[in-house]
């Protein structure tokens, strides 16, 4: 048997490239599915964006009943009812934003088109004003309070929730600006216009 | 051709920036499908029918690939001003 005539194996590198395809044709079907159905129209998709920031505001509330409550077990129990509330219904709802905007914000650029890009930058810029605004805020509030030392007033489970509320927004405001923004698709009926059917309008 | 249908400087006029194509018309003589065209030029169906819609303005690159594609001169598709009806004398 010759160099030529032997069956190739999948490498590990074509294997993760089949799963990646298999993964972005699950993504594009649910897209297909949410955006001719439910997401269709602007509105839906904005309560869907709105309800997205809400999620991401419980961190930020859990961070505040950390650092008013902490230490205690009502800070405790709290932060654990948030974190279980994120994880049932939170992940979920970041499958349907990322599927109603086709997975922009976490696509290569390689794997975008242009319009795409386009979208993917707006809603990148959006986001990173809203987060630096964030940050600025986050770092004059814990400065003002912060101002003992070692004998600091903010809990270390309430800055560990500040920062952690701060990457879990830095890394999913995109998505939900880009849900915001993302305009209607186009119309169905026109999708496989032929002659035929403009001839006869 | 910039790359994105909003215009730079808001304050110069609703149409500035605006791009009008005859995408449709072309692509229903040939009868080609949206997502025909989009596998051929390598971009999402549904950006066909941002820019059938007039919401985004392609790339100096992409408008070039869809005239290639119809075998038309750019100018053909795309223009600033928009294109006469068919059957007026202008």
């Amino acid at each position: 048997m010759t160099h030529e005539e032997r069956p190739t194996r999948p490498t590990r590198r074509t294997k993760a490239q089949a799963k990646k395809e298999k993964r972005q044709q699950v993504l594009e079907r649910e897209t297909e599915r949410l955006m001719s159905g439910r997401y269709s129209r602007q509105r839906p998709r904005r309560v869907l964006a709105v309800v997205g920031l809400s999620f991401l505001g419980l961190l930020w509330v859990d961070a505040a009943v950390s650092w008013i409550l902490a230490p205690s077990n009502t800070a405790m129990i709290t932060n654990f009812v948030v974190l279980g509330i994120l994880l049932v219904i939170g992940l979920p709802l970041a499958g349907q934003l990322v599927a109603v905007t086709r997975g922009m914000t976490f696509k290569d650029e390689s794997e975008l088109d242009e319009w795409e890009l386009t979208g993917r930058s707006r809603a990148f810029t959006t986001a990173h004003r809203c987060t630096t605004i964030m940050m600025i805020l986050v770092l004059l509030v814990t400065t003002a309070v912060d101002r003992d030392g070692e004998a600091s007033q903010i809990p270390g489970a309430a800055l560990f929730l500040i920062l952690f509320a701060l990457l879990i927004t830095h890394f999913l405001l995109p998505l939900v600006v880009a849900t915001w923004q993302i305009p209607d698709p186009p119309a169905e009926e026109d999708e496989f216009m032929d002659a035929d059917t403009v001839d006869a309008r | 051709m910039p790359g994105g249908a909003r215009s730079a400087g808001g304050a110069q006029g609703k149409n500035e920036g605006h791009v009008h194509n005859r995408i449709p018309m072309l692509r229903a003589e040939r009868g080609v499908s949206r997502r025909d065209l989009a596998t051929a030029l390598g971009v999402h169906y549904q950006t066909i029918g941002y820019l059938e819609r007039g919401e985004y303005s392609p790339s100096l690159h992409l408008a070039l690939r869809i005239a290639a594609y119809f075998e038309v001169p750019v100018e053909v598709i795309f223009s600033l001003e928009p294109f006469p009806r068919i059957g007026s004398t202008s």
